[in-house]
């Protein structure tokens, strides 16, 4: 009888919670935009978001027998950078090529950095610079899911599928929106906000990521900090240049719609292997990459900032750890 | 200004108090022996006052030690001093402890004196310093778990003003029931011994703080402020069940909005607290000359035949006091001294309760989780979870992780010392790492280098 008995340090229950189950959670949450992306893209969704997953989950098993670990695949920490990477990609992207960020992303940023937890940048935000960087023309080539208003400049019709086509925010950036009423405006906000539109996989439509971001916070997996500063800080910034002068900058919602605002703001800033440890440096994190990726939208010279932004506040989570301590409970001791 | 029932931080394990909050107190047959520690109390330990073969009585102080903060010890039984010898201590490892033979011709168990109380009771009629001096003769500690002497909480110390009196009787750890019953069944002997308390420490106030898990105890004790008509003002004060709400720092933020500085005691801001075991432990030392050789023991958990509360004398080893319960079932995968989130798991059943042990609790392999069980730890994957349910707003895994890679340094920066032990991290922890473990052997590495350098 006694040879049964265990003795470990208190406490001796704990929560059901386990990194796995908060993976699912973030997976979960994930389903309406990978669905969106089915509807929107079809088949080119499947196959990317498929290479992806295969490609993150192979990889972090080969460096598991490579260094003779036992296998890690599954906590599913590898899926969740896979559908996040395949959701940033653009859908003529082929096959191939999101294969080799998917292996970039475990292999470079993740599991030489130390595994799970030991990484310092997203793992699937630095696989995208390391695409953008390798295939340029590859990841800014747009097809168009649907129908564009041909009245936005820049956007012509559309008859097929295949088609290549500017995306909102390129639209927003190189237009000059002298002729945008109000009408015109207001559509293409409802397609930002449904998803019909030209964009990265799981980035064009905001209901689907609203829906999964407010299933985390529900499920508690993510706080408010970080996706609500992220937004805020942007929309503030992009309120700045829409009063000083509507006619050549995007109104702050369209901003905040568009591009991979959301699936940024909700589930990647909020990564937290990458984003600091406390509440109050959580809300410094958030507005940082608010900011940037506004920074980058409307003086940078590319359309899209999130993942420069994501990438740019992740090499700063340590610092900003460090400045914002926890103040304990009863205040900081005045002995020391 | 006043607390909002509450604190910010904290977790909800299962309370699990239904295996034995039903069952009334039971005094439990005289073991064979009793092993009584000479440390069961925070402060200097005791020397034996007797020696081998020397006859003892119930009752009779067998050690003690000339400290102010220290506490005697007494025999709990008629007996035969058998040796004074080394014996497992739950916390410190081994501790000096007189073991007793009981008289077999002379061996009834003592029984609680909870009738002996009631609503007439005349605090009046005792002056402060015979209050404090009975506290003191008569070995008291906090019952609670901590066991600091009662006499230096209670006896006024005019650098140190105070004027109120905090009642805990949260019980938020889970499982145990002892103060529980103990609220429900001596209602009376507590309210004796939180009066006398409040007599001897010149508070004015009385506040009684129960979690609103419990509302049968609150009901009992609302009614019981009710009949009384006391100088002082004293009023029961429900709480949220949440853990550790009992933790003496918490209990005060909950109740009065105050928060005791880091590092700092309840005194400096004019409060004293109490458990209601220690309470009723007062009546008994004060009015019935009884030192503290009997307490209320919670043997409970799935793994035990017979969970209950338990009349216990302390000195009896857990091994017997688990063969009075029936025994272990084939399913024990764990046996703690005291409650699932603080208790520490002892492997040596031949352990004597002390007295601050609240209970017993054995526990099954599912009871412990499976990750848990199997000691299966992942990476921490930073999430913030240890952060949020920190009582005292520290940094667990920071710190844990400092102590995992040898810098104390940083771990002290991040207020290592400030940490309450609750075990509210490593419960919350999804990556199951044992912080609270980590933080505890860095503390105690800590006075290890502060002893060598001192």
């Amino acid at each position: 009888m006694l040879s049964k008995i265990t003795v470990t340090p208190a406490p001796h229950i704990s929560s059901k919670l386990s990194t796995q189950t908060i993976m699912l959670d973030v997976i979960i949450a994930l389903t309406p935009a990978i669905g969106a992306a089915v509807i929107f893209f079809h088949d080119r969704a499947l196959v990317l978001i498929g290479s992806c997953v295969l490609a993150c989950l192979w990889t972090e098993r080969i460096c598991n027998w490579i260094r003779k670990q036992p296998s890690t695949i599954g906590d599913l920490s590898a899926v969740v950078t896979g559908i996040i990477l395949a959701l940033s990609l653009p859908p003529a992207m082929p096959w191939w090529a999101a294969v080799m960020g998917g292996a970039f992303a475990i292999a470079i940023v993740k599991v030489l950095f130390g595994g799970l937890g030991g990484n310092i940048f997203n793992p699937a935000m630095a696989a995208r610079a390391f695409l953008t960087a390798c295939f340029g023309v590859l990841m800014t080539t747009w097809t168009a899911p649907a129908t564009i208003d041909a009245a936005m400049p820049q956007m012509g019709p559309m008859q097929t599928e295949a088609i290549t086509q500017a995306t909102p925010l390129a639209w927003a950036k190189m237009a000059v929106k002298k002729e945008t009423s109000t009408e015109t405006l207001k559509a293409q906000l409802s397609k930002t906000f449904w998803g019909n539109e030209g964009g990265c996989l799981g980035e064009t439509s905001a209901l689907a990521l609203l829906v999964g971001g407010a299933y985390l916070l529900w499920r508690k997996t993510i706080t408010w900090h970080i996706p609500l500063t992220v937004l805020a800080a942007a929309a503030a910034f992009s309120a700045v240049f829409y009063f000083i002068d509507p006619s050549r900058y995007a109104n702050p919602l369209f901003h905040i719609l568009s591009g991979g605002m959301l699936l940024g703001a909700l589930f990647i800033a909020t990564d937290p292997v990458t984003a600091p440890l406390t509440s109050k440096g959580m809300l410094v994190f958030g507005a940082g990459v608010g900011a940037l990726i506004m920074l980058i939208r409307i003086i940078g010279e590319y359309p899209e900032g999130v993942m420069y932004a994501v990438l740019v506040m992740n090499a700063l989570a340590p610092l900003i750890d460090r400045a914002f301590k926890m103040v304990p409970a009863g205040g900081i001791p005045n002995v020391k | 200004m006043a607390g909002t029932g509450s604190f910010l931080g904290g977790v909800h394990p299962p309370e699990g108090k239904q295996y034995s909050e039903h069952q009334a107190i039971e005094v439990v047959p005289t073991p064979k022996q009793v092993m009584v520690l000479l440390s069961q109390h925070l402060g200097k330990p005791c020397e034996p006052k007797v020696a081998k073969k020397d006859k003892v009585t119930a009752g009779q102080m067998i050690g003690s030690v000339e400290a102010f903060v220290s506490a005697p010890v007494h025999s709990p039984v008629n007996g035969t001093v058998k040796d004074i010898t080394l014996a497992p201590h739950p916390v410190i490892g081994r501790t000096m402890a007189i073991a007793i033979d009981t008289d077999p011709a002379d061996n009834t168990p003592k029984r609680p004196a909870a009738e002996r109380f009631g609503r007439d009771f005349r605090p009046e009629q005792y002056t402060a310093q015979q209050i404090c001096e009975a506290i003191a003769q008569g070995g008291l500690v906090g019952m609670g778990g901590a066991g600091f002497p009662t006499r230096v909480k209670v006896e006024p110390n005019p650098a140190m003003p105070k004027d109120t009196l905090v009642i805990n009787g949260c019980e938020c750890e889970p499982f145990i029931t002892c103060d529980y019953r103990v609220m429900l069944e001596w209602t009376w002997q507590v309210m004796a011994g939180i009066r006398l308390a409040a007599r001897a420490s010149g508070c004015s106030k009385v506040l009684i703080g129960i979690e609103v898990n419990k509302p049968d105890a609150i009901r009992v004790f609302e009614q019981a402020a009710a009949e009384l008509k006391d100088a002082f003002k004293m009023q029961v004060v429900p709480l949220r069940t949440k853990y550790p709400q009992g933790g003496e720092r918490q209990l005060i933020t909950s109740i009065l909005g105050k928060q005791v500085a880091t590092g700092g005691i309840p005194p400096a801001i004019g409060i004293c607290v109490l458990n209601v075991a220690t309470c009723a432990a007062i009546a008994e030392a004060v009015v019935l000359n009884q030192p503290l050789t009997h307490r209320v023991v919670t043997v409970t958990g799935r793994a035990i035949a017979r969970p209950g509360n338990y009349y216990v004398p302390v000195g009896m080893s857990v091994a017997d006091l688990i063969e009075h319960c029936g025994g272990l079932t084939e399913t024990a995968a764990k046996v703690i001294f005291g409650g699932p989130m603080m208790g520490p798991a002892i492997a040596d059943l031949s352990q004597p309760i002390t007295k601050t042990s609240g209970a017993v609790t054995l526990l099954t392999a599912e009871d412990v989780t499976r990750a848990k069980f199997e000691k299966r730890q992942t990476a921490c994957i930073r999430c913030g979870r240890c952060l949020a349910a920190c009582p005292e707003h520290l940094n667990p895994t920071r710190i844990a992780h400092a102590i995992k890679y040898g810098r104390l340094d940083v771990a002290e920066n991040y207020y290592m010392a400030a940490c309450i032990e609750c075990g509210c991290c490593s419960y919350v922890c999804p990556a199951n790492i044992e912080l609270t473990g980590y933080i505890k052997t860095g503390k105690l590495q800590k006075a290890r280098a502060a002893k060598k350098l001192g």
